[in-house]
């Protein structure tokens, strides 16, 4: 079994683009007048730009701490903890499924501070495991495709929109390619489980030869090129900046369904530096690094006591019960089932091609 | 810290051991109860998850498949957020799909009895508990066996059967207390008569020898019996006392008298040799109620129970012969024949030796009073022995008894004080030597014997 994961690893790692380290690691250096400084290292799965101000306001707050901070592709995360489980203070990822695998088979430390206690209990797993954004699952539709076929508000309107005009938009859609992409993987697994038409949705899709990429940046590129009009089921927090600073492009929440994505941090068991660890992922769940997430970054704030813009609350207050986050519990480790995925991808894989003769 | 002994904490002690051993009983089953009722609980998940799981496989692309259930797992994980593990293992042994790689059923009899199978495990260092349904493909043709192992932790249990021992502690603990309480105020009602025994004597006045009338029950009724016995003896003592004082001073009193009257009547004569005659007998008179005072204070030594001589190693020869020697001489003057039969070898008793030769004096002067002609003094070695036998009118059987009370004389017409076979008695007693007054040789006199037991040697 394991033998087979660590196969399906390395094929889907060797398909994504290795990120490089000396691009993506920050380091902030521990303030000189401290006599012992504290280091830090946190391994994530989580762009640069998102969680800078985090990370600096962290800094400010413990200028004693010697902060490392490596940013990796969700799998490279991965298969490096499960290398050496001993390097990272604190690791991050947004894949929650391998995320949640580790800490259910005991990787995780566990976290008992007051913030953590007060955590509510759909954003955590037994104190180890803690999600602290809230990320919506969107569509990207240009402008152009609004005026020309009338706004989509929902996955209905989509389905519909394909299947009327599926030979016009031909090659114009995009959406991630489930066999390899993890998040792209994990999307569908849950859509499937949401809704039975999602297949019609997935043979749309097909019948619109849509294009299936790796990455929500691949997707945003193509919008603002121009070579796509719809994307569907991109990352709502990295799409947010590029739809604000592109007015050509429209984000789209589902009115139907959304799914939520949250990124998931825990403590490892054999953390160097468990304290300092401890002591970062409890900032990360503050009230202070909430408002952060919630102000400065578009991750999206889960702390119950934060409103406003950027939090999980007035996105609630907003879609109410369309907000489908995904079930931080075991069914994720279904979602990692070998057998599951390859029945899954073959469907996917069927519905995709029912109305073309040969696959794209 | 010594702990006074005390009816209360013994019977505190010996119901309280017990009850609290009980106690400790109840719990430890309480306990296992609980823990086999939530193990039970839980189990039916495992169950329930193991048959969800077994009823998606199938048989695809030439190998066992299965379509895993979300469900099957988030059942497993109830509400204590357990962590879940589970495999699919072929009848090779071969996992076909799972995140854990569980040992397995390892009974070997699959075909009938049991295929399911729940048990605690120790897994990657964690405690789990397991579930294992064997089971095989319902196809027409295939059979396939596969095992479905399901294992998670045991939070959720843990929580139940706490909650379970939780109620059955209260339980317990209540009752412990009632018992508690019960147990105390029943003790403390059982001693209630004790204190009121205690008060009741304590209330008496010292001086008074009534018997005591307040009800007990039975077991302290028979000590109230008891000290009432006491009581009662001690009156009959007390009366004794008084007549032997009503006596005491009785004969001390005529002879002071006789004095009294023999002087007066002497100073009223002129003459000397008047007065002379008179000294004379108040010399007598004074010399007997010297020796009447006398016997008298070592009766009362005697009888005190006080009073312990120290007993030294004495031979009975050595004394027999010394008595026979004081008296030889008077006896010889008023024509008794005094002899000693002495053992060849010595006789070693532990005693007081003025008492012994007081004994044997009163003994032979009692005999010569009395008109013996021949006395004899006599050891023994088997049994020890000091006798002394005389041939004089001797006692009927039926009054011997009553000679050993003070101022009891055979013949009132004798002089003498009658305390001369008390005060032996008494010696014997504190001897603890047996005193037999029979007949002597031929039926005729009186053989006084003090019988010394062996341990007296």
């Amino acid at each position: 079994m394991r033998t087979l994961r660590c196969y399906w690893l390395t094929l889907v790692l060797g398909l994504l683009p290795l990120a490089t380290l000396a691009d993506e690691t920050l380091h902030y250096p521990a303030d000189p007048t401290t006599d012992a400084p504290r280091p830090l290292v946190v391994h994530a799965a989580l762009d640069l730009p998102q969680i800078e101000p985090v990370l600096q306001a962290f800094h400010r707050l413990h200028p004693e701490v010697e902060l490392t901070y490596r940013n990796f592709t969700t799998l490279d995360l991965h298969q490096r903890f499960l290398k050496a489980p001993d390097q990272a203070d604190v690791m991050i990822s947004s894949a929650m499924p391998w995320q949640y695998r580790l800490v259910n088979d005991g990787h995780a430390r566990e976290q008992l501070s007051a913030n953590a206690r007060a955590w509510p209990a759909w954003a955590r797993w037994r104190h180890e495991l803690f999600a602290f954004t809230f990320e919506p699952i969107v569509m990207v539709v240009r402008r152009e495709l609004d005026e020309r076929y009338g706004t989509i508000q929902g996955h209905a309107d989509l389905l519909a929109l394909l299947e009327r005009h599926g030979r016009e938009l031909s090659g114009r859609v995009v959406t991630y390619d489930p066999a390899s992409s993890g998040a792209g993987y994990t999307y569908a697994i849950e859509e499937s489980r949401l809704s039975p038409r999602y297949w019609e949705l997935v043979a749309a899709l097909g019948q619109a030869r849509a294009q299936l990429v790796d990455t929500t940046d691949d997707m945003l590129e193509g919008l603002i090129e121009g070579r796509y009009l719809v994307g569907y089921n991109l990352l709502g927090s990295y799409a947010r900046d590029v739809v604000a600073a592109h007015p050509e492009l429209r984000l789209v929440v589902p009115d139907d369904y959304a799914l939520v994505t949250r990124r998931l941090a825990f403590v490892p068991q054999h953390a160097p530096h468990p304290d300092t660890g401890g002591r970062f992922l409890d900032f990360l769940i503050s009230e202070t690094g909430q408002r952060l997430l919630a102000e400065q970054t578009a991750l999206g704030a889960i702390h119950p006591a934060l409103d406003g813009p950027g939090t999980a609350e007035a996105l609630r207050r907003e879609l109410g019960d369309a907000l489908r986050p995904i079930d931080l519990g075991p069914g994720l480790l279904a979602t990692l089932d070998d057998l599951k995925r390859q029945a899954l991808l073959s469907r996917w894989q069927r519905e995709f091609s029912r109305y073309t003769a040969a696959p794209p | 810290m010594t702990l006074t002994d005390s009816l209360y904490r013994r019977l505190l002690t010996w119901l309280l051991v017990p009850l609290l051993a009980l106690g400790g009983l109840m719990l430890l089953l309480a306990w296992s109860e609980a823990r086999r009722t939530a193990d039970r609980a839980f189990d039916r998940l495992l169950e329930a998850a193991t048959l969800s799981i077994a009823e998606q496989v199938q048989w695809q692309d030439e190998q066992l498949w299965l379509d895993l259930p979300p469900a099957a797992l988030e059942m497993l994980a109830t509400d204590a957020q357990e962590r879940v593990f589970y495999s699919l293992v072929d009848q090779a042994g071969r996992v076909v799909t799972g995140n854990a790689e569980l040992p397995g059923d390892p009974r070997d009899d699959s075909a009938s009895g049991d295929t399911r199978l729940y048990r605690d495990i120790e897994w990657r260092g964690m405690e789990l508990r397991q579930g294992v349904r064997r089971s095989r493909l319902e196809d027409w043709r295939l059979r396939e066996r596969f095992e479905v192992r399901v294992a998670h932790t045991r939070e959720g249990r843990e929580a139940l059967m706490k909650e379970l021992l939780r109620g059955n502690l209260a339980y317990i603990l209540a009752m412990a207390a009632v018992a508690i309480t019960v147990l105390l105020l029943a003790i403390r009602a059982a001693l209630t008569p004790l204190t009121r025994l205690r008060r009741a004597i304590r209330a008496r006045d010292p001086r008074t020898l009534e018997p005591l009338t307040l009800p007990l029950p039975r077991e302290l009724a028979e000590l109230r019996e008891t000290l009432n016995d006491l009581l009662a003896r001690m009156r009959r003592v007390r009366a004794n006392q008084e007549r032997f004082i009503g006596d005491a001073s009785h004969q001390l009193r005529t002879p002071l008298a006789g004095l009294s009257a023999r002087a007066e009547l002497a100073l009223r004569q002129e003459d000397p040799a008047r007065w002379r005659e008179a000294l004379l007998a108040m010399q007598t008179t004074s010399a007997k109620t010297a020796r009447l005072a006398m016997q008298l204070l070592s009766l009362t030594r005697l009888d005190n129970p006080e009073y312990q001589p120290e007993l030294v190693p004495l031979d009975l020869n050595a004394i027999a012969r010394e008595a026979v020697r004081e008296h030889w001489s008077q006896c010889q003057r008023s024509g008794v024949d005094l002899g000693l039969e002495a053992s060849s070898s010595p006789l070693v008793v532990n005693g007081v030796d003025w008492q012994f030769a007081e004994a044997l004096s009163n003994l032979i002067d009692n005999a010569q009073r009395y008109g013996a002609r021949c006395i004899t003094v006599r050891t023994r070695a088997t049994p020890l022995t000091l006798e002394v036998e005389d041939d004089g009118p001797g006692i009927p059987a039926e009054l011997r008894l009553r000679m050993l009370r003070p101022f009891h004389r055979g013949d009132e017409a004798l002089e003498g004080s009658g305390l001369g076979l008390a005060i032996v008695d008494g010696i014997a007693r504190s001897h603890h030597a047996t005193l037999n007054l029979e007949a002597g040789q031929d039926g005729r006199g009186l053989r006084v014997r003090l019988v010394f037991p062996e341990a007296a040697q």
